[in-house]
């Protein structure tokens, strides 16, 4: 920090150093926010929400913002975790652990069959084939009816109690036990998530979105590490569906929409892409203005639309990323 | 299977070609906007339901179906050359992302404002008289308006064409594309030709969605399902190849129409099945130029 | 190694873009050890052959040979990895990573590429051979700066540090000095001449005058094919290279 910056600390004390703190300490930082998330907002059913749609962000936001790699597929990995987790709730009767254990394990799947043709293109083009490729795993889940409930959506995603060891057992249809589960399980992901940044892996991803001849010519690999981001963010993403499932009780065919897909774009933007909180934060700044808005008006998409293009010509680091910046000057 | 006469099939071709007419011209714009300004417009399907709802509301006002076949491609040309003006253009040397996610913004503020105006039930247009009925091909009767389709998409291959090849305009495009500092230094205003370009682009856009109006009807999220089709048809036919995006958007059509009538629930899958088949074969598209885009 | 054996052998190159040959037949060898400069005029194919012999782009024609092993047509990486490394005609660094960074992760690929779970600092060694290597190029006090900060200079000395972080056997240079001081320059080709001791060099450059004095040997290039090789004076003396840059400033 340079001298210069000295008149802003003074008028914020203690401030910057707190921005330093966060971004040293990002995995607890986000941990006491998933803990002061309920407190904060108006129902622990929109604070269950802002958890697993944040994770989705994040998980979009480890290719995204990370990898230079903008892909507008992104529902067909939520979604595969989210009828995977339905389909084992519903059909199964699966005990929570195990229809949560399957929810990454199906968006990293999902993500690798969408990867293995996707990572041969770049820029622009990863975008357009992302797109279509969701485009045609929302035509698959929309047909397989008799696993999907097609367009009537999955239904029956009762997750009714969460057995603990020592036998103890808690009421899986009480909206704070939910948020528990969520939040706990967002939690870790959250530290994987950091942990694979910090990883030799994450140093040549970020490489690679600085300079992808660059780092071909060091002996990086593209298509691998393209390939295995794609497949880490896809284990992300299915979690924050599988989430989404259980606290919805359902899995509706728009989940695989391109809408939702845009909606992860959305939240990275808006929050901020460079930086580890800004998708969480995207998406409590979402919802929250969603749930205002609806008050007034039913066209929500115009106001979204519009605060999206406002952030992309004039914040490009969203709401967080101006937030830290602003502070640590 | 079943044996299919071969004349079905032939109608089924031929229908098949008609609904990659919609795609040719849709592509032909996304190309076009693409090949000289490389950008993406993610609007494009909304620009599309935009030209169908323009025809709904002339329409509306007591014009006939040939008259908003005129205004409809110069009105959404015109919201084109106004978007350009004022929303892509602050973002030229910035990230090759951002007018991508810009115009991807624009798309929900125009679908929005469409159900605003119009409200989200889809409206039925009617097959103007002339083209009404069916005519005889050769191996069957065939609806006259799919074949009127054919028609005009040809038409406007043929006039962008005689545009690109035989005109001083063409002459500037094409040497744009290639590198646009030729442009500057043949001392030719380089944002004038790409506001124009984009107009052009957007407009045909909106051509497309007002001849796609009678076949499906207009509804505010039409677009959506046809910018995922009209990525396909880029994809296959090569980013920036006006000739890719002919080919391929015919190609697209015929493969779709023959899977929905030999196996109808592949229908939807078959065409980005198609893509899958082309990136792993010749990733940079039929006839796209390789490298640049492949990783 | 020993000096003088083959560290790299081209046999009959030839590489053509669509209609255009813009290298055709170029046979010549890179011995170990040694400095081997390849010049020409604009347009002679230098970049062609440049691009194949690092592996950007494979032959139409030809083959290439690494230590004796066929290494046509493998991909880029590869090339990287079995140690050819390279510096870019136009400066190629990670602009938003720190100096030191950009060293690290290059020395990271030779050892670590997709490992998601363990952490990078615990690596052996990288650190401190990045910060050798910093040291060795004279930008030590700049190393906790962005990349992309740096002067022209700067980046391509990086860009150098960054090639001889996987410990390459041969050192590939494209036009490293252009947009260069004269004493960046000069600095640069001591650097060079010093590197020609510990391993094979490869230095692609436009301007003759430059690598006379350093070479161990000259290729020279001329519409697409070998017009002229040997050492400086042999080539200083060649009566065709002098017609070929006759009228330039040589």
């Amino acid at each position: 920090m340079s001298g210069t910056a000295a008149p802003t600390r003074a008028r914020l004390p203690g401030l910057a150093p707190l921005a330093e703190w966060g971004m040293r300490h990002r995995v607890f930082g986000t941990w006491l926010a998933l803990a002061a998330l309920p407190l904060l907002l108006p129902s622990t059913a929109l604070a269950t929400s802002v958890v697993a749609y944040g994770l989705y962000a994040l998980g979009f936001n480890l290719l995204f913002g990370w990898g230079g790699l903008l892909s507008f597929g992104h529902a067909a990995l939520l979604g595969g975790g989210a009828y995977a987790t339905g389909i084992a709730i519903a059909h199964y009767g699966a005990p929570w652990w195990a229809a949560i254990g399957v929810a990454p394990v199906a968006g990293a799947g999902v993500a690798f069959l969408m990867g293995v043709l996707a990572v041969r293109t770049r820029g622009i083009y990863f975008a357009m084939v992302t797109l279509a490729l969701s485009q045609c795993a929302y035509h698959v889940a929309y047909q397989a009816v008799g696993w999907t409930g097609g367009e009537n959506g999955l239904r029956g995603v009762n997750l009714r109690e969460v057995a603990l060891p020592f036998g103890m057992v808690l009421d899986g249809l009480d909206p704070r036990v939910r948020y528990g589960l969520v939040a706990v399980a967002a939690g870790l992901a959250v530290a994987a998530v950091s942990r694979v940044l910090d990883s030799p892996f994450g140093a040549a991803l970020a490489a690679l979105r600085e300079n992808e001849a660059r780092a071909r010519a060091c002996g990086y690999d593209v298509r691998a590490v393209r390939l295995l981001a794609f497949v880490l963010s896809g284990a992300v993403c299915g979690l924050a569906g599988g989430l989404l499932a259980i606290h919805l009780s359902v899995v509706p065919v728009e989940t695989m929409h391109y809408a939702t897909s845009g909606l992860a774009v959305m939240l990275a933007i808006l929050g901020g892409m460079h930086s580890f909180f800004g998708p969480f934060a995207g998406a409590a700044a979402f919802l929250l203005l969603e749930s205002a808005v609806a008050r007034w008006t039913e066209h929500w998409p115009l106001v979204a639309g519009t605060v999206f293009m406002l952030c992309v010509l004039f914040f490009r680091e969203g709401i967080w990323g101006t937030l830290v910046g602003w502070l640590r000057r | 299977m079943v044996d299919y006469p071969l004349d079905l099939l032939a109608l089924q071709v031929f229908a098949g070609l008609a609904l990659g007419a919609v795609y040719v011209l849709l592509a032909l714009g996304l190309s076009l906007i693409f090949g000289m300004l490389g950008v993406v417009n993610f609007a494009h399907g909304a620009l599309f339901a935009l030209g169908a709802y323009v025809g709904v509301f002339l329409l509306g006002t007591g014009w006939n179906f040939w008259a908003a076949l005129v205004a409809v491609p110069l009105a959404v040309g015109a919201a084109g050359l106004l978007v350009e003006r004022f929303l892509v253009r602050p973002l030229y040397g910035r990230p090759v992302d951002d007018p991508l996610l810009l115009t991807f913004g624009l798309a929900y503020v125009v679908v929005e404002a469409i159900r605003i105006v119009f409200g989200k039930q889809p409206e039925p247009v009617e097959t103007p008289e002339l083209l009404a009925g069916a005519v005889f091909i050769g191996v069957g009767y065939f609806p006259l308006y799919r074949v009127f389709l054919i028609g005009v998409a040809a038409l406007v291959v043929l006039a962008l064409w005689l545009l690109l090849e035989r005109t001083r305009w063409g002459l500037i495009l094409r040497a744009g594309a290639r590198d646009p500092t030729i442009l500057r230094v043949l001392g030719v205003d380089v944002g004038r030709v790409w506001l124009l370009v984009f107009g052009l682009g957007t407009g045909l856009a909106g051509l497309a969605g007002w001849l796609a109006a009678p076949l499906q009807g207009a509804a505010p999220e039409m677009g959506v399902p046809v910018l995922a089709e009209a990525f396909v048809v880029t994809v296959v036919g090569g980013m920036g190849s006006l000739l890719g995006a002919v080919v391929a958007g015919l190609l697209v059509g015929v493969t779709y129409s023959m899977t929905s009538l030999l196996a109808p629930e592949m229908a939807k899958v078959s065409i980005f099945a198609l893509m899958a088949v082309v990136l792993l074969l010749r990733p940079q598209g039929l006839f796209g130029r390789p490298g640049g885009l492949m990783a | 190694m020993t000096a003088g054996g083959a560290a790299l052998r081209a046999e009959g190159l030839g590489k053509s873009f669509g209609g255009f040959r813009a290298l055709s037949g170029v046979s010549a060898e890179f011995r170990a050890g040694l400095l081997t400069s390849v010049i020409g005029p604009n347009g002679a194919g230098k970049s062609t052959f440049f691009n194949l012999l690092t592996g950007a782009f494979p032959p139409s024609e030809g083959r290439i040979l690494f230590g004796g092993r066929d290494i046509t047509g493998l991909p880029q990486h590869r090339f990287a990895r079995l140690g050819i490394a390279k510096s870019f005609q136009i400066t190629a660094v990670f602009p938003r990573l720190s100096v030191a960074e950009n060293v690290r992760v290059a020395a990271q690929a030779l050892v670590s590429r997709l490992d998601f779970w363990s952490h990078r600092a615990r690596l052996r060694g990288l650190e401190e051979r990045s910060a050798a290597l910093l040291a060795r190029v004279g930008l030590s006090h700049r190393a906790r700066r962005a990349a992309g900060e740096l002067a022209h200079g700067e980046q391509r000395a990086l860009e150098v540090a960054m090639a001889l972080a996987a410990d390459p056997a041969l050192l590939l240079l494209d036009e490293p000095t252009a947009g260069m001081s004269p004493e960046e320059t000069r600095g640069f080709m001591d650097l060079a001449r010093a590197l020609a001791g510990e391993r094979t060099v490869v230095l692609v450059e436009h301007k003759m005058k430059l690598v006379m004095g350093i070479s161990d040997r000259v290729l020279v290039l001329h519409h697409g094919e070998l017009l002229a090789e040997g050492t400086p004076a042999e080539i200083r003396a060649d009566e065709r290279v002098r017609r070929v840059y006759l009228g330039q400033r040589a």
